[in-house]
């Protein structure tokens, strides 16, 4: 797939919206979105309608109408892909809520000096770590667990390890 | 979703704004592929591959979604220097973040001066397919890497939906041709300098995966073909005292039997 390749900065979009959530004002430009395709589909509809009650022959008015026919179905399908993508984009949501719960309550435990399973990662050492060389590495120790400084893309934070 | 914490890129939004209105008066009656618009860009993508060694500044702002549901806008400022086929180094600059990365044909190394931290992997033999290294196996994204990339032209030009000159605006001074293009899932506009180089001057790429249409929007600055580069710049020695992390791989390294 040559195509999911590419475009780097769109597909970091992506995932930085996958990550984030909805708020009620994106939900709402998503609808004013999909009302605006519907809204255009619609009008071009009656539009043509309008052209052919002006004609003089029955049978353009009624291609015509076959015509506006076809645009409302169309809208219709633009309708439902609509509402098909703002579905999606509540799962997104939801599962976004979900991590970012996830991640919030990992913090909290490691505020509260709760062991943790090892590989939790956190976005910020709890207070009171202390710098504890253990083989020869460097670790913060607090609340009973060993945190490792790591990158989690170009962004510096910490997992909870078990020193060797 | 660790993506989420990528090496962000892009520009000053006031254009921005301007230029998503833009967007979306160019209607469905527009016609939809100018090959005026095909051209420029072609051009421009083989001006830049011609060049074998480049260095740039980029100033960029990324739009998120905060988690209040604004947008919020992110702003990136980096310096790159490429030498073609297989050296690349970007320092993001000026920020809250000092860091500094380095890829010299065999590992691709992220530094942290101020943390003294560094991780190191192991990488791709080229550029560009350590653009792609970067951005998929650790969750680094390149400033600019559209523009980079040798041989983008016909990966983005592939599945145009719609290419439009929009008209001239001057960036940074320079009288430019405004493009914009259309591919499923996303936007971009290219701002190119008129004249004998074509050297891109902003770049934004819109996702309309959503209808949030959230941006990323590189201004560049300060082109440059160096005569030649001092190949140290490239590879990376820890100072004393730096300790060796790792990264959070983002995705698996995928091996890719029968490619």
């Amino acid at each position: 797939m040559k195509q999911s390749h590419y475009l780097p900065a769109a597909m970091a979009l992506v995932a930085a919206l996958a990550a984030g959530t909805f708020a009620p004002e994106a939900q709402a430009l998503r609808g004013r979105g999909a009302a605006f395709v519907v809204g255009a589909a619609a009008g071009s509809a009656s539009a043509d309608a309008a052209n052919a009650n002006a004609s003089a022959s029955q049978q353009q008015a009624a291609a015509a109408q076959q015509q506006a026919a076809t645009a409302q179905q169309q809208a219709e399908a633009e309708k439902q892909k609509a509402i098909a993508a703002q579905q999606q984009a509540e799962a997104e949501k939801q599962k976004a809520i979900a991590a970012q719960q996830q991640a919030a309550q990992a913090q909290e435990a490691a505020a509260a000096g709760k062991p943790l399973p090892a590989g939790t990662v956190v976005a910020k050492l709890p207070s009171g770590c202390t710098p504890t060389p253990v083989g020869g590495k460097n670790y913060q120790y607090c609340g009973g667990n060993f945190y490792e400084p790591v990158y989690e893309g170009s962004t510096l934070k910490y997992v909870t390890t078990t020193p060797k | 979703m660790k993506r989420r914490e990528i090496w962000r890129t892009a520009a000053g939004w006031v254009f921005g704004l301007s230029a998503l209105g833009l967007g979306s008066t160019v209607s469905a009656q527009t016609p939809a592929v100018d090959p005026a618009a095909v051209q420029k860009l072609e051009r421009m993508h083989q001006f830049l591959d011609s060049q074998p060694r480049l260095s740039v500044e980029t100033q960029s702002t990324v739009e998120e979604l905060h988690a209040s549901g604004r947008r919020i806008d992110i702003a990136v400022a980096a310096n790159v220097t490429v030498a073609r086929p297989d050296r690349l180094r970007a320092s993001r600059v000026g920020g809250l973040i000092d860091q500094r990365l380095y890829y010299d044909g065999k590992t691709l190394t992220l530094f942290s001066p101020a943390e003294k931290v560094f991780a190191t992997e192991a990488a791709p033999p080229t550029v560009e397919k350590a653009i792609d290294f970067a951005r998929e196996t650790i969750g680094i994204l390149l400033p600019a890497a559209d523009l980079l990339y040798r041989n983008a032209f016909p990966l983005l030009s592939q599945d145009l939906k719609l290419a439009v000159v929009v008209g001239k605006a001057v960036i940074g001074g320079v009288r430019c041709d405004h493009l914009l293009f259309s591919r499923p899932g996303a936007d971009f506009q290219v701002w190119i300098a008129e004249g004998a180089q074509p050297w891109p001057l902003r770049y934004t790429v819109t996702d309309t995966s959503t209808s949030a249409l959230l941006s990323i929007t590189t201004q560049l600055s300060n082109w440059k073909v160096p005569s030649s580069v001092d190949d140290a710049m490239f590879r990376f020695v820890p100072p004393k005292g730096a300790q060796q992390i790792r990264f959070l791989s983002v995705a698996p390294a995928r091996p890719m039997p029968g490619k």
